[in-house]
């Protein structure tokens, strides 16, 4: 073990002062036009197709000002639609009426869950639960595993070693 | 521009291990170093804002394919990262490498081995030893456990060894 470490201490030794002082890499040519380049073209581009940051201070307010209205009329609009002529208790109680019925239906589902249960012995539904989730870390696995073979780079050059 | 366009180029390509990744890298950081042209115009620390740039720039750049790479790579036994499971280097380590040859020759063998390590090595390894982060800095840096940041600079520099003597070897030839 010391030995190891050891080896692992010296090799960081010896690639510290084999990486050290290393002189910067040149760029391309070719970088200092690309960027002129692609700082022209942006400059060039009218102010509706850059990034909102970058809009003149009176679109940016307007555009927050448009976006404001058309979401209160929207609501506004949808309010009045469903009111109509009628007063504020016979809209709320029209509502309701929808909303009762819905109630009712989950009601009802929730007792025949209920039946259900206690219908149905508790080692199968424990069977069935444990079924489900064997069958969902199966597939978890199976994707991991088609993932590791068929995407991964076959083993890289310092996982061999 | 010219002053510090080299530095970014390095920086992206050894972090990226791709020219061409890194020109493009380079060239969004130049354009956001435009945009902030007038803090950093009077800046001592305009080097420093663009390396930091360039680095967050590369990571995010690879940081789609990591995100893929780490999802599975983690679900590994934890005994494969520890301590126990790391590479044994049962072969004689020198105590200088490359110092026979030049700082440019040097360079382009230390270049073309860190583009043969896969991105999860040369990383963490580049962050080490060319940006001076800590472990635990990379380890933040990277969102990456401490132990997996270790042991994948342990095996970075392990496989790192033999391509440095091969290209070594192989320009002592070239040269004789």
């Amino acid at each position: 073990m010391s030995k190891h470490i050891d080896s692992e201490q010296k090799l960081e030794r010896a690639l510290t002062q084999a990486l050290e002082g290393l002189p910067l890499r040149r760029a391309p040519r070719t970088l200092e036009l690309r960027v002129v380049d692609e700082l022209e073209r942006r400059a060039a581009l009218p102010w509706w197709r850059v990034s909102f940051t970058h809009w003149p201070a009176a679109p940016r307010v307007a555009f927050v000002a448009v976006c404001i209205a058309l979401v209160a009329a929207t609501i506004l609009g949808g309010v009045f639609a469903f009111a109509g002529d009628r007063s504020f208790d016979q809209a709320a109680a029209l509502l309701l009426s929808w909303v009762q019925p819905f109630l009712a239906v989950m009601s009802s589902a929730g007792g025949v869950a209920t039946l259900l249960v206690r219908v149905i012995p508790p080692l199968w539904l424990y069977g069935g639960l444990a079924f489900g989730i064997m069958l969902y870390v199966a597939l978890f696995g199976l994707g991991a595993a088609a993932y590791r073979t068929l995407y991964l780079r076959p083993s890289s050059v310092g996982d061999a070693l | 521009m010219r002053a510090y366009q080299d530095m970014v180029f390095s920086t992206a390509a050894r972090l990226a291990g791709n020219e061409t990744q890194a020109e493009d890298i380079a060239q969004e950081v130049f354009i956001r170093a435009y945009e902030h042209f007038s803090d950093l115009r009077s800046s001592v620390t305009a080097g420093g804002w663009l390396k930091t740039v360039t680095t967050n720039l590369t990571l995010n750049y690879l940081n789609r394919y990591r995100k893929r790479w780490r999802f599975f790579s983690e679900m590994r036994p934890a005994t494969e990262d520890s301590e126990s499971e790391a590479p044994e280097m049962d072969w004689e380590i020198p105590d200088t490498i490359l110092a026979d040859l030049s700082a440019e020759q040097r360079c382009a063998i230390v270049d073309a081995a860190l583009r043969q390590l896969p991105d999860h090595q040369r990383l963490p390894l580049v962050l080490y030893h060319f940006e001076d982060l800590s472990y635990q800095e990379i380890a933040i840096k990277l969102n990456v456990s401490l132990t997996k940041i270790k042991t994948d600079i342990r095996r970075a520099r392990a496989a790192l060894l033999p391509l440095l003597q091969n290209g070594g070897a192989a320009r002592d030839t070239l040269d004789g």
